[in-house]
């Protein structure tokens, strides 16, 4: 590693991080550089998921007796300690399987109200999950997508951007992160455009929210997404925040339990958010294991964090650029700590089948992501993504994992 | 076979047992990934002009193009991929296939094999690669012309 590398700040912060996590403890050879698209899990998760399901597991909401309250107190404080994270009210947060459902919820429940010709702008930074939906939505309503396009870099084309923003303008769907590139958009920016322009705003949170506790409050979006297995939680549970005003007048996208005031042939009511939104029986034991994920953030240092994931990225980076015939993928853009890979003479499928013979886990491929990978003119890439547990060690057999590999296959 | 695809050594030239055999030698999974690509490197690339779509195979992590053609009693196969390691389970393919019968691509337990080979992995559920897509290609089309 060359001498412009920063140093790891602060020494040990990735063992301590590492020590409690079991998947890695047992598998002491394993270089995981996955975690974008999930990410391992801490002891103290798995542990307060087993004693919610040993100690207080009933179903929720509808018990008369005091274990049923238990669960029930122990789901809604799931709930409070997900607002609380994200700096926003409780009756904002909805449960759901994950990001995914997150976004084709509120497509099925607000999108209801687009009419003919309304225009919903998607960039071309998104996962599948954050284009699909709208099509979906496009298909029963006749409203249009208006794609953003991306410019030479990968980054959001601010200027065609602005002048997609228009009258028909219902909603701006937006990437915290890309999970193809990790490429930050310019978000407050582009927020504030949408909003000036009368559209609303979602962002899916689902890589960005692994790397900084996000303040809604502050970034202002008007719906913000994301999963708990990516942030060291449970997989099956995920966080819809909607504003207030908007949920209240959002018809319910599922029926069934628990999100019904009342029920007769003439006609049912409705519960109020975010229960109307909860058709059915929540995952109760993955709210309570993301809400332990919470915690288990809340004890790292947020500064520490950043650091130490800046670093590493960094120190691959750096390493990366003295490979030949290695191409990063809009690196030169602001990124959470993901490095997407082209290789001139190599298949990315056949780079990542070498690592993973030195038990080097990254993911090939299209990233649930085809028009970013269209607009740089590959049909494959290899992602590295780094998370809180990685070492410097990590990083370095990576590297010199690639570097033979690139030998084996030139 | 047209003149369209390249000769290629798959099933004449070397045969099940030689490819079993060397692959008994690479002990660990690199060395059989090193062998896949070395295999690979043996398989002739088509021509760019016969790497159409109606000859790719979906259900792929990386492009693989097939042609199947009835020769007499027996079928003759081509095929290619942008990925070496693709290429050298192709050249695994073509040897169990290529000059045999339709009976014989029918009947044969090519996943039984490449199970013997130690590479049990490449038939996984996971949606990486497109062995499975591939093997169930040719049969389909073997039984069709037959």
């Amino acid at each position: 590693m060359d001498s412009q590398c920063p140093a790891p700040f602060p020494a040990g912060f990735a063992d301590t991080v590492r020590s409690q996590f079991p998947l890695l403890q047992q598998n002491p050879d394993l270089v995981y550089l996955d975690s974008a698209a999930s990410s391992q899990k801490p002891q103290y998760v798995l542990d307060t998921e087993q004693a919610f399901y040993t100690s207080s597991y009933a179903n929720v909401h509808r018990g008369s007796y005091a274990l049923a309250s238990a669960a029930t107190e122990a789901f809604e404080n799931a709930r409070t300690a997900v607002a609380a994270f994200l700096n926003v009210a409780s009756d904002e947060i909805v449960f759901t399987r994950g990001t995914t459902e997150a976004i084709n919820l509120v497509a099925h429940s607000w999108g209801s109200t687009l009419r003919p010709g309304d225009e919903i702008l998607v960039s071309t930074l998104e996962h599948h999950a954050n284009i699909v939906p709208w099509q979906l939505l496009a298909q029963r309503s006749g409203a249009v997508i208006r794609p953003i396009p991306l410019d030479q870099a990968g980054q959001i084309d601010l200027a065609a951007f602005h002048s997609l923003l228009g009258p028909r303008t219902r909603l701006l769907a937006i990437t915290q992160a890309a999970n193809a590139t990790g490429t930050r958009p310019p978000l407050a920016a582009m927020i504030a455009a949408a909003h000036a322009a009368g559209a609303l705003v979602l962002v899916d949170g689902a890589q960005g929210v692994a790397h900084g506790k996000p303040d809604l409050a502050a970034l202002g979006a008007d719906f913000y997404a994301f999963s708990g297995h990516k942030l060291f939680g449970p997989t099956g549970i995920g966080v819809l925040f909607g504003r207030r005003d908007l949920l209240a007048h959002m018809p319910p996208w599922q029926g069934g339990g628990e999100m019904i005031a009342s029920v007769s042939f003439a006609g049912s009511s409705f519960a109020a958010p975010p229960q109307r939104f909860e058709a059915g029986t929540p995952p109760i034991a993955q709210a309570v294991g993301l809400a332990a994920a919470l915690r288990w953030l809340g004890t790292l240092d947020a500064d520490a964090l950043a650091a130490h994931e800046a670093f590493l990225h960094s120190r691959l980076e750096h390493g990366l650029q003295q490979l030949r015939g290695v191409r990063i993928l809009a690196g030169n853009t602001p990124r959470a700590p993901i490095t997407a890979l082209h290789f001139d003479k190599a298949h990315a499928f056949d780079v990542a089948q070498l690592l993973d013979a030195r038990q080097i886990a990254v993911r090939v491929g299209q990233h649930c992501a085809q028009p970013l990978l269209a607009h740089f003119g590959i049909s494959s890439s290899l992602r590295i993504s780094l998370a809180a547990y990685n070492t410097p060690d990590d990083v370095d057999r990576c590297l010199a994992a690639l570097d033979e590999t690139l030998d084996i296959l030139a | 076979m047209n003149d369209a695809f390249p000769d290629h050594p798959f099933g004449t030239r070397i045969s099940r047992d030689e490819l079993t055999g060397r692959l008994a030698h690479a002990t660990g999974w690199e060395a059989k990934n090193r062998l896949l690509v070395q295999l690979g490197r043996d398989l002739p690339d088509w021509p760019a002009d016969a790497r159409t779509d109606d000859r790719l195979v979906s259900g792929c992590e990386s492009r693989v193009w097939l042609a199947i053609s009835r020769q007499g009693s027996t079928f003759a196969l081509s095929a290619d991929s942008d990925s070496r390691i693709i290429k050298g389970l192709l050249a695994l393919v073509l040897t169990a296939f290529h000059g045999r019968s339709a009976n014989e691509i029918a009947t044969f337990d090519l996943e039984h094999w490449i199970g013997e080979l130690g590479l049990l992995r490449f038939l996984s559920a996971s949606r990486g690669n497109g062995l499975r897509a591939i093997v169930l290609k040719i049969r389909e089309i073997a039984s069709i012309q037959q």
